[in-house]
């Protein structure tokens, strides 16, 4: 319960990512993000759980504008996402995807430096050189994820997919972000290493204080490592609430094969605990 | 992405699978298509001969092996492959054209030699025709017309690497351009995919002949025209290889504020590096023979060497000039085959 408590210390302090009546329609009709609304507070992990095509992938790269809404709001901090503020933003959020989408034909090296490519000068940038800092910065965090200096000049496409993750954290930690964004970190990673590498991701956004969007579609993974579960079905939040509230009832919910109805019930949604 | 959970987007009204329409591989446009093009090719080939072209081939290869007396094609080429040999290495030269030649000091390596000649000439007085004998005296440098061909080569080989370096600097700008997902405009885009379809569609020859009447006989025309050449292939490749790239890794660089040169640079550049240095060798190795070529009229190199002595009827010479050049060209893909394993490995 140490973990809900932690969440629930979230609820008295102003929120650092609000999302408020999000809409995303694509031109097929399909709704992606039907009104959805919740806020986290600093230093949670929260996982956005559902089955494929839910809606998860489209929330988390509306973010960091990766997907254009159709309506709504978000908010991080003080900043509301605006074009004027998506640099800004991008600055201090991270990403971890799903296939890694690292440079496989660059080095392990690289692959991590490249996370600074939007603050090293320019013209260090295009030589590839990178300045000391960043260079023992990097070395640091290749570190902390798990690997040693001699993954530093192979080439990202050698490594297995646990360490290709390994290195796509340690790319999203380089700049030491205030939001970490994983989607779907280890959809392509056997169930044990799963687990390393959440728990990884965990302990590394708590030793940083940085608050983690984590979107997942296991619910045993689910339960394991967040802080609170949000549940998505068809664009909309159906489930809100910590991992010891996500009973079978709202597993059902989630992922019943019955048509669902369009509003979930609502003592499922655990709204005023994070408001 | 294996996923154990059924899709969760509203699908379609769904159809038993009785009812479902299975894509075939091709449909009769493909194969109207394919008929088409044969037809055309039928057409075609009369027009260009290759009945006639086949008959001759084979009475060549049958006169070959002795099943036939003689045939056309193996004369004219036979005649042209006899004439090459032996491939001439000296240089001669005929003292009576030198005055400026010290006797006793002659330049490294050569010696003069005395040729008698026999002409017959009629004495105007008896009508018969009586032997003259004349001796003309050469100034003979045994290995001379190899180092001066040497020499055309090295020219050319500059001239090639220059046409390379110009074709890169000129391709990438136009590349970054002329790729949709980089183009700051789609209007630069498609100037810079015209421009680059322009450079492609004119053959370096006439390039460089308008060239040489502004930039006068020499190496100047040559390297600028196979340089834009070489650009109107490059910047085509270069952008064609930034558009196929993998996103995902642009993707991920873009989320964290990287601006779109920074992404080229992170994670477009080491993607494409390997095809980009391959492109780059072909059109270094294109540009040698073609240097030999855009000689002819008159852009420098070894090709104004070649022209020179073949409009002289010296055969010899101008085997020694091909030999020359399959010897750069072999040994140039020697190395690069070498350096791309290198580099891509
Ligand atoms: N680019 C797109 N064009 C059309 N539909 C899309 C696009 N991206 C996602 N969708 C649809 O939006 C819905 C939500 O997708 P997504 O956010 O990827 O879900 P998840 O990540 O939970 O699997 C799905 O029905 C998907 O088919
Ligand atoms: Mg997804």
């Amino acid at each position: 319960m140490a973990r809900a408590a932690l969440a629930q210390d979230g609820g008295g302090v102003q929120p650092h990512l609000s999302f408020a009546h999000l809409v995303r329609r694509f031109p097929d009709g399909v709704r992606a993000l039907d009104d959805v609304s919740f806020t986290v507070p600093k230093g949670q992990f929260c996982v956005v759980l559902g089955r494929s095509g839910s809606g998860k992938t489209t929330l988390l790269r509306s973010v960091n504008g990766l997907t254009e809404l159709d309506g709504g709001t978000i908010r991080m901090g003080d900043m509301d996402m605006s074009d004027a503020t998506l640099r800004a933003i991008r600055r201090k959020v991270a990403m971890v995807h799903q296939s890694f989408n690292l440079v496989e034909r660059a080095s392990v090296a690289a692959n991590v430096l490249s996370g600074a490519v939007a603050e090293a000068p320019s013209w260090r940038v295009h030589l590839g050189w990178y300045p000391a800092r960043l260079r023992a910065r990097a070395c640091a965090v290749l570190h902390r994820v798990g690997l040693d200096e001699i993954h530093l000049p192979r080439r990202a496409a050698a490594l297995s997919g646990g360490q290709q993750q390994r290195v796509g954290i340690a790319r999203a930690l380089l700049l030491d972000p205030e939001v970490i964004l994983a989607d779907e970190p280890v959809a392509s990673l056997d169930p044990a290493i799963s687990r390393e590498i959440l728990a990884l991701l965990r302990d590394v956004a708590r030793e940083r204080g940085a608050t983690v969007l984590c979107s997942l579609h296991q619910t045993d993974l689910a339960r394991e490592f967040g802080d609170r579960i949000v549940g998505m079905r068809q664009g909309r939040v159906v489930f809100d609430g910590p991992p010891a509230r996500f009973d079978a009832a709202a597993e059902a919910a989630l992922y019943g094969a019955a048509e669902m109805p369009m509003r979930p019930a609502p003592h499922l949604i655990e709204e005023p605990v994070y408001a | 992405m294996p996923d154990p959970r059924a899709n969760d987007a509203p699908a379609l009204a769904p159809r038993p699978p009785g009812d479902w329409h299975l894509p075939a591989p091709y449909d009769w446009r493909a194969a109207l298509a394919v008929l088409l093009i044969g037809l055309a090719l039928i057409w075609s080939a009369q027009r260009v001969e290759v009945d006639r072209m086949l008959r001759l081939t084979g009475e060549a290869a049958l006169a070959q092996v002795g099943l036939q007396e003689e045939s056309q094609v193996g004369r004219g080429l036979g005649r042209m492959f006899g004439a090459l040999f032996p491939f001439v290495i000296e240089d001669r030269q005929e003292v009576a054209r030198l005055p400026n030649l010290d006797r006793d000091a002659l330049p490294r390596f050569t010696r003069i030699e005395t040729i008698e000649t026999t002409r017959y000439v009629m004495n105007s007085e008896t009508l018969q025709a009586e032997p003259v004998v004349e001796s003309k005296e050469y100034l003979v440098h045994p290995f001379g017309y190899l180092l001066k061909v040497a020499d055309k080569m090295v020219e050319t080989f500059e001239i090639a690497v220059w046409a390379t370096i110009i074709a890169v600097l000129l391709s990438i700008p136009l590349a970054i351009l002329g790729a949709r997902n980089y183009t700051p405009h789609p209007v630069l885009y498609t100037m810079s995919r015209s421009l680059v379809s322009f450079l492609r569609s004119m053959p370096e020859l006439i390039i460089a002949m308008f060239l040489v009447l502004g930039y006068g006989f020499g190496s100047i025309a040559g390297y600028l025209a196979l340089g834009l050449h070489g650009a109107g292939f490059l910047g085509k490749f270069y952008a064609e290889d930034i558009e196929a790239a993998d996103r995902k890794p642009q993707e991920a660089l873009t989320a964290l504020g990287a601006g779109k040169l920074r992404v080229l640079r992170a994670a477009v550049l080491p993607q494409v590096a390997p095809a980009y240095v391959a492109y780059t060798l072909y059109i270094l190795d294109r540009n040698v023979r073609m240097a030999a070529v855009i000689g002819l009229v008159g852009a420098g190199g070894i090709g104004q060497e070649l022209k020179g002595r073949y409009d002289l009827f010296e055969y010899g010479h101008v085997g020694t000039i091909l030999l020359a050049i399959f010897l750069t060209v072999f040994a140039l893909d020697q190395v690069s085959a070498r350096l791309r394993a290198r580099l891509i490995g």
